[in-house]
C-alpha cells in the first residue's frame, strides 16, 4: 500500500522529509520503512531515492531493515557498558535467540543497540517501543521479556 | 564568488595576484605552490572534509583549510612549514588506518600519490595500524558501469557533488553512520537507481573507491600509449574527449577539464560508448555484389567499378540522374569534399543528408526570419539566462551535458518553461509543463503571443528599431492571433488557460529568455510553421539580439551543424550561400580551379525528394556517406522499393548497416577515431577531431576515398596531403570560417562566424544586425491548421517517437557498446494506463503496432509519461521499426517530414502468431 494519507498531511517540501518519515513508520504498525514508502516519498518529494534512503540509514530511530513488533534498544553508550551491558547482551541474545540486529523469527523483537538513552542513573538501560527500563539483570529481563511474549 | 577585482595575497612570502573571492586553494595551486587537498575539486563547492590543507593565516587563530578560504585584498598565508606538514602527515596517516591499500593500477589515486609524498607508504612509517580488514567493507558492483568500493572511499563527498553541482542528478548520498558510512545510490543498489552512468563521479573521485568497470581487467595506466584529445561522435553537444590508448585500442574516455563545451563533463555515450571503434564487425575491406552476395574486393576494383557505373549514368541519363547523402558523422573536411565531389565530379545539387529530417523546418524558419539557422548564443549561456523555454526537445536524454548547464541555472533562480507532449525528465525540474495535444503548437504559441499583447508585454521599441515594418507587421501578427483567447488554445492543445498565460508572463518578463526547440517542433508537417510562431513570440517581446537572450536548435548528430556549414545543401554553397548567386559560383569555381559553367546552378532534390525521384527512376545512382536511411527515413516500405529500383547505390560506412544490404558496392570507412579533422558543434564551435588508433583492415578516411574516386571519374577535385588543407581550403570557400585555422583551435574551438585571422569568434549572433538583407528581422504570422493525419476509428492511436539517452540515431554505433545495451537495448512503446486498460494489454505485452502504410511488433510499456490516445516509441531499434509508420508526406517550406505524428492502432500479438513467426 502506498502511503498517500500520510504524505499528503505535509505540505512536498524537502525539510518535511524527516518527518514524514517518522510518521510512516510508526503509522504502518510495522516499525521500519518498506522500499514501497521509501519510493512513494521520493516521488512525493521530487528528490532522488538515495537522498530518501541516506537519511533513513542515518538515524538510529528510523530502519529500512523488517523489524519485529516490539524494537528493543540497548545502550551501550559508556556508562551502560561499565554497568554490564556486555553482559546483558549476551543474557538477551540468549532470550530471543537472536544477536544484535536481527529479528526473532516469529517476527515479535527485534534487537538493536543504541546511544546514550539518557537513564545512566539507572544503567544498563533499554528501551523497548518507547518505554523504559532500567537497572538490568538477569531475572528483569526474563520477566520483562515474558511478559511481551504473553502479550 | 568573485567580483572582478583583483587583490594581492602573500603565499609563503611570494606575492601573488588573484580575483578577488576566488579559492585560496585554487589560487596557490595556478601558482605552482602546491599545498595538498583530497576533498577540493575546482569544479566543485569547497566541503573542508578532508583537512589536508590546512594553513597559517595572519590575524587568525589556529590552522585554517585553505580550501575554505575567500581570497582578499592583504591575505598573508603561511603554505608550508614544518608544523603543517607534521599535522598534514598525521592527518594522512589517521585516514590511512580505515584505508584499504591495494592498487592495482586501473585509476588514477590521489590518495596514493600523497601517501608517497608524505613517505607513508611503507605501514611501518605509520602511526597508527590499519583496521581495514576488521571492518568488513561493503562494495556496490551492481552499476553496468562503475564500482563502487566503500573500503578505498576517504568520504571526500567530491562524487556526491559532482552529481549534484554538476550533473545536477543528485543520485548519491551517504548512508549510515560512523565507520560504516559509505556512500550510496538509490537504495544502496546502483543499478536500480536513477544513476544514468555518466560517470562524472569517477572522474572526480580521488581514490579508487569509483572505478569504471569497462576494460577494468586489461587497463593499466602505465601502460597507456597515448592520451588524444578529440571530439565526441555521438551528440551535438560536441563534449571535448580524452582517449586512452592502450594496445591500440581506445581503453577509457576522459572528459577534457578547461575547455568550452563541456569542461570536464560527460554523458554515458560519451564516456562509454566508444567500444564500437574496435567492435570485429567493422568493415575492413571493399564489398561488391556479385549474385546477390557482397563478397570482399580490392579497392582497386571497386574503386574502377563505381567509376564505370557512375560515370555511365552521368553520361547516359545526365548529371542529375544521380545524387548523394552527405553525412553528420563524418567531418568537415569529408564533407566539404563531398558536396564538392557531387557538385564537381557528378555535376549536380542534388546533395543533402540528414538534417533534413531533423531541423530543416528550424533552419528554413530561422533562415527566413532571423537570417541565420544556427544557435544564438553558447552552452554556458543555458546556465546563465533568467528563463528559458525548452519546447519538443528531451533534453536531458538527447542533449545531457547542455541539460546539466540548464539545471545548473535552475539551481540559481532561472524560471523553466517545459513544452512537450510527453513527460521528459526535464519536467522535474520545471516550473511550468505545458502538454499540448500533439501537432497543436501554433495555437498554443500563439495565444501566449496574444496574452503578451493583451497585457502589453510587447518590446515596442525592439520592435521600431529591430523588425521589418515595426509596428505595422505587429499589428499583422496582433490580427492573426486575435482569435487565441486562453479558452480557445485550451480546447485545441488541452493545456489549461491559466497555464498558458503564467508561461506568456514568465517568459515575456524575463529580464533575458532563451527558447530551446527540438525535434517535437521540427518534425512535423507544420514544422515551419511551428518554429516562426515560436519565433515570432521571441521578436515581439524582445528575447534576441542581446546576450543570453536568442533561439538555439540543439543539433543531433556530432556535426550536423558543420555539415551545412560546408555546404552538402541542395539549395546551399559553403558558407549558406545560395547555389543561385551566380557570383558565388564564379568564385567557387575559380577557388576549385574549374570553369562557372561545370557548377550546377539549379537547386537540386533533398532527402526524402531524392528517395521519391529514385522511385520514380529520375534518380539511377546513389552515393550514401554514412547514413542509414533504411533506419532514418519516414515510410520505410517506400524507401526500400526506391533503394531496390537504384540502377547503381554506393555505401560507405563503417559497418554494414540495414542500407548496405541495398548496395551494389560498400566501402568501408575510418571511424571518428581514426582520423583528423572537424566537428562544428551546436553552439557554433569549430572543434578538432584528432586521430588516436588505426583504422581496422584496408578502412580509409572518407575524404581521401572522394579524392581518389574523383580521380578515377576524369574530374579530380584537388590533391591534399591532409585533413589540415582541406580546412584550409574551407575557410576560403566559407566567409563565417575564414578565420579559423587548425592553429587557432589546437587547445579550445571558436565559434563563428570569425571571418578573420584575428577576430575571437562569436558567442552570441545578432547583438547589433540580423543576418537578412536590411538587417531586421521579419515577422511570419501563422495560423494554426489541423493535423492531416489524426486519429481515427480503425487507428485511434497518435504515434509519437523520439530518442533514449543509451542508444544513439540509428544505432549503428551505440548498439555495439556492451556498456550502452545493458541500460537499454530492447523496443518499447509507451501507451498510457488508461488507454492500457481500456485495450485490456497490460504492461509487458508483447504488441503489433500497424497503419496503411506498414506495421512493427514491440513490447507495451504502460507509463503516464504520454496522454491517453498517444503513444510514444524509441525509434533507434530496427526490429521494430517506427518509420515502417510514419509518413512520407512533406512539410511544403522545408521538406521535412513528420515523425512525430502517424496514426495506427495497436493489438495483442496472440502467442499463436509468435509461435508461427
Ligand atoms: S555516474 Fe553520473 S549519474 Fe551516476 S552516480 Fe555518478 S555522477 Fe551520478
Ligand atoms: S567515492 Fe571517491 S569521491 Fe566519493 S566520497 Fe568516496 S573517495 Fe570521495
Ligand atoms: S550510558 Fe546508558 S543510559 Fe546513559
Ligand atoms: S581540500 Fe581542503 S579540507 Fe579537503
Amino acid at each position: 500500500m502506498v502511503p498517500t494519507q500520510t504524505l499528503r498531511k505535509h505540505p512536498p517540501l524537502q525539510e518535511n522529509l524527516l518527518l514524514i518519515l517518522h510518521e510512516l513508520q510508526n503509522g504502518s504498525g510495522r516499525n521500519y520503512l518498506t522500499e514501497e514508502d521509501l519510493q512513494a516519498v521520493a516521488e512525493y518529494l521530487n528528490i532522488t531515492r538515495a537522498a530518501v534512503y541516506g537519511v533513513a540509514t542515518y538515524y538510529s530511530m528510523l530502519s529500512v531493515k523488517p523489524r519485529g513488533r516490539h524494537v528493543i534498544r540497548l545502550c551501550k553508550s559508556p556508562v551502560c557498558d561499565m554497568m554490564g551491558a556486555p553482559g546483558v547482551t549476551r543474557i538477551l541474545e540468549e532470550l530471543l535467540g537472536v544477536a544484535v540486529g536481527e529479528t526473532t523469527p516469529d517476527g515479535v523483537f527485534t534487537l538493536e543497540e543504541s546511544a546514550c538513552l539518557g537513564r545512566c542513573d539507572s544503567a544498563v538501560s533499554m528501551m523497548i517501543d518507547g518505554q523504559y527500563y532500567g537497572a538490568l539483570d538477569a531475572p528483569a529481563l526474563a520477566r520483562i521479556i515474558g511478559r511481551f511474549r504473553r502479550g | 564568488m568573485s567580483t572582478g577585482k583583483r587583490s594581492t595575497v602573500h603565499i609563503d612570502g611570494r606575492e601573488i595576484s588573484a580575483l578577488e573571492g576566488s579559492n585560496l586553494l585554487q589560487v596557490a595551486r595556478e601558482n605552482g605552490i602546491d599545498i595538498p587537498g583530497l576533498c577540493y575539486h575546482k569544479r566543485l563547492s569547497p566541503t573542508g572534509a578532508c583537512r589536508l590543507c590546512v594553513t597559517r593565516i595572519e590575524g587568525r587563530p589556529g590552522l585554517v583549510m585553505a580550501c575554505t578560504v575567500a581570497v582578499r585584498e592583504g591575505l598573508r598565508v603561511t603554505a608550508f612549514d614544518d608544523e603543517l606538514e607534521e599535522a598534514r602527515r598525521h592527518t594522512l596517516d589517521y585516514l590511512l588506518a580505515e584505508h584499504d591499500d591495494d592498487y592495482d593500477g586501473t585509476w588514477r589515486d590521489e590518495l596514493r600519490e600523497l601517501t608517497d609524498r608524505y613517505g607513508l607508504t611503507d605501514p611501518a612509517a605509520r602511526r597508527y595500524p590499519n583496521i581495514c580488514r576488521e571492518i568488513g567493507y561493503h562494495a556496490d558492483e551492481s552499476s553496468p558501469v562503475l564500482t563502487y568500493d566503500a573500503a578505498k572511499c576517504i568520504k571526500c563527498f567530491r562524487c556526491i557533488k559532482a552529481c549534484e553541482e554538476i550533473q545536477g542528478k543528485s543520485v548519491l548520498s551517504f548512508s549510515e553512520r560512523g565507520i560504516a558510512s559509505h556512500i550510496i545510490a538509490g537504495f544502496d543498489r546502483w543499478e536500480e537507481s536513477e544513476c544514468d552512468g555518466c560517470g562524472e563521479c569517477v572522474q572526480l573521485c580521488p581514490t579508487g573507491a569509483l572505478v569504471e568497470k569497462p576494460h577494468r581487467a586489461t587497463i593499466r595506466l602505465d601502460r597507456l600509449e597515448r592520451k588524444v584529445i578529440s571530439t565526441c561522435p555521438y551528440c551535438g553537444v560536441g563534449c571535448q574527449i580524452e582517449l586512452n590508448v592502450q594496445e591500440g585500442r581506445i581503453v577509457r574516455v576522459n572528459g577534457v577539464e578547461d575547455f568550452s563545451p563541456n569542461y570536464g563533463r560527460l554523458c554515458v555515450k560519451g564516456r562509454f560508448g566508444c567500444d564500437f571503434v574496435a567492435h570485429p564487425a567493422r568493415l575492413t575491406t571493399p564489398l561488391v555484389r556479385r549474385q546477390g552476395e557482397l563478397v570482399p574486393v580490392s579497392w582497386d576494383e571497386a574503386l574502377t567499378l563505381i567509376a564505370e557505373r557512375f560515370g555511365a549514368i552521368r553520361d547516359g541519363h545526365g548529371p542529375d540522374a544521380l545524387a548523394g547523402y552527405a553525412s553528420a558523422k563524418c567531418t568537415n573536411e569529408d564533407n566539404y569534399l563531398f558536396q564538392k565531389f557531387v557538385r564537381r565530379v557528378f555535376g549536380t545539387n542534388n546533395l543533402d543528408y540528414c538534417t533534413r529530417l531533423c531541423h530543416a523546418s528550424t533552419v528554413t524558419a530561422m533562415l527566413r526570419s532571423i537570417g541565420d539557422g544556427a544557435g544564438t548564443n553558447s552552452i554556458e549561456d543555458f546556465a546563465r539566462t533568467d528563463c528559458l523555454f525548452v519546447t519538443g526537445n528531451n533534453m536531458i536524454e538527447t542533449h545531457p551535458v547542455t541539460a546539466t548547464y540548464v539545471k545548473a541555472g535552475v539551481r540559481t533562480g532561472m524560471k523553466l518553461i517545459v513544452c512537450d507532449p510527453k513527460w521528459t525528465p526535464l519536467v522535474k525540474h520545471a516550473h511550468i509543463w505545458l502538454q499540448p495535444r500533439l501537432g497543436t503548437d501554433v495555437a498554443l504559441l500563439n495565444g501566449m503571443i496574444r496574452q503578451i499583447f493583451e497585457e502589453d508585454l510587447v518590446d515596442r521599441q525592439f520592435v521600431d528599431e529591430r523588425i521589418q515594418g515595426g509596428q505595422d507587421a505587429l499589428r499583422e501578427l496582433r490580427l492573426q492571433v486575435e482569435a487565441y483567447t486562453p479558452e480557445v488554445v485550451e480546447t485545441i492543445t488541452t493545456v489549461p488557460a491559466d497555464l498558458l498565460v503564467e508561461a506568456a508572463r514568465t517568459y515575456a518578463r524575463a529580464p533575458t529568455a532563451m527558447i530551446a526547440t527540438g525535434m517535437g517542433m521540427s518534425q512535423q508537417v507544420t514544422g515551419t510553421n511551428n518554429v516562426f510562431a515560436l519565433i515570432n513570440m521571441m521578436l515581439i517581446t524582445g528575447q534576441i539580439g542581446r546576450e543570453r537572450c536568442g533561439i538555439d536548435p540543439p543539433r543531433g548528430q556530432n556535426n550536423v551543424q558543420g555539415a551545412t556549414d560546408v555546404g552538402c545543401s541542395p539549395r546551399l554553397f559553403p558558407g549558406y550561400i545560395p547555389v543561385t548567386d551566380e557570383a558565388n559560383r564564379t568564385r567557387m569555381a575559380a577557388l576549385w580551379g574549374v570553369s562557372g559553367e561545370v557548377l550546377p546552378a539549379d537547386p537540386g532534390l533533398s532527402t526524402v525528394e531524392i528517395m521519391h525521384a529514385a522511385h520514380e527512376g529520375r534518380v539511377r545512382g546513389l552515393y550514401i556517406m554514412g547514413e542509414n536511411p533504411m533506419v532514418t527515413d519516414p515510410d520505410l516500405n517506400h524507401t526500400r522499393e526506391s533503394l531496390e529500383r537504384l540502377d547503381f547505390l554506393v555505401v560507405q560506412d563503417i559497418f554494414e548497416t540495414e542500407t548496405t544490404r541495398y548496395a551494389h558496392v560498400v566501402l568501408p570507412a575510418a571511424s571518428f577515431a581514426e582520423k583528423e579533422g572537424t566537428f562544428v558543434n551546436s553552439d557554433r564551435r569549430v572543434l578538432r577531431v584528432r586521430k588516436a588508433v588505426e583504422s581496422p583492415g584496408e578502412a580509409r578516411e572518407d575524404w581521401r576515398i572522394l579524392v581518389e574516386l574523383a580521380e578515377r571519374m576524369g574530374a579530380p577535385i584537388g590533391q591534399y596531403e591532409s585533413a589540415r588543407e582541406i580546412f584550409e581550403e574551407i575557410a576560403r570557400a566559407a566567409p563565417m570560417l575564414g578565420g579559423i585555422s587548425y592553429g587557432r583551435i589546437e587547445t579550445e574551438g571558436i565559434q563563428w562566424p570569425c571571418p578573420a585571422a584575428d577576430h575571437p569568434g562569436t558567442a552570441t549572433l545578432f547583438l547589433e544586425r540580423f543576418n537578412t538583407p536590411d538587417g531586421r528581422a521579419i515577422l511570419n504570422p501563422v495560423d494554426h491548421v489541423e493535423p492531416g493525419e489524426r486519429s481515427s476509428e480503425r487507428f485511434p492511436f497518435i504515434l509519437n517517437s523520439g530518442r533514449l539517452l543509451y542508444q544513439y540515431h540509428s544505432a549503428t554505433m551505440s548498439r555495439r557498446n556492451n556498456s550502452l545495451n545493458s541500460f537499454v537495448n530492447e523496443s518499447y512503446v509507451l501507451m498510457n494506463p488508461l488507454d492500457a486498460r481500456r485495450q485490456e494489454l497490460s504492461d509487458g505485452e508483447r504488441v503489433r503496432l500497424y497503419n496503411g502504410r506498414g506495421e512493427l511488433t514491440t513490447t507495451l510499456r504502460a507509463s503516464k509519461e504520454v496522454a491517453p490516445g498517444e503513444l510514444f516509441m524509441p525509434w533507434h531499434f530496427s526490429e521494430s521499426p517506427v518509420n515502417n509508420l510514419t509518413r512520407g508526406e512533406l512539410d511544403p517550406l522545408s521538406r521535412i517530414a513528420p515523425f512525430k505524428l502517424s496514426a495506427c492502432a495497436v493489438e495483442r500479438v496472440s502467442t499463436h502468431t509468435v509461435r508461427g513467426q
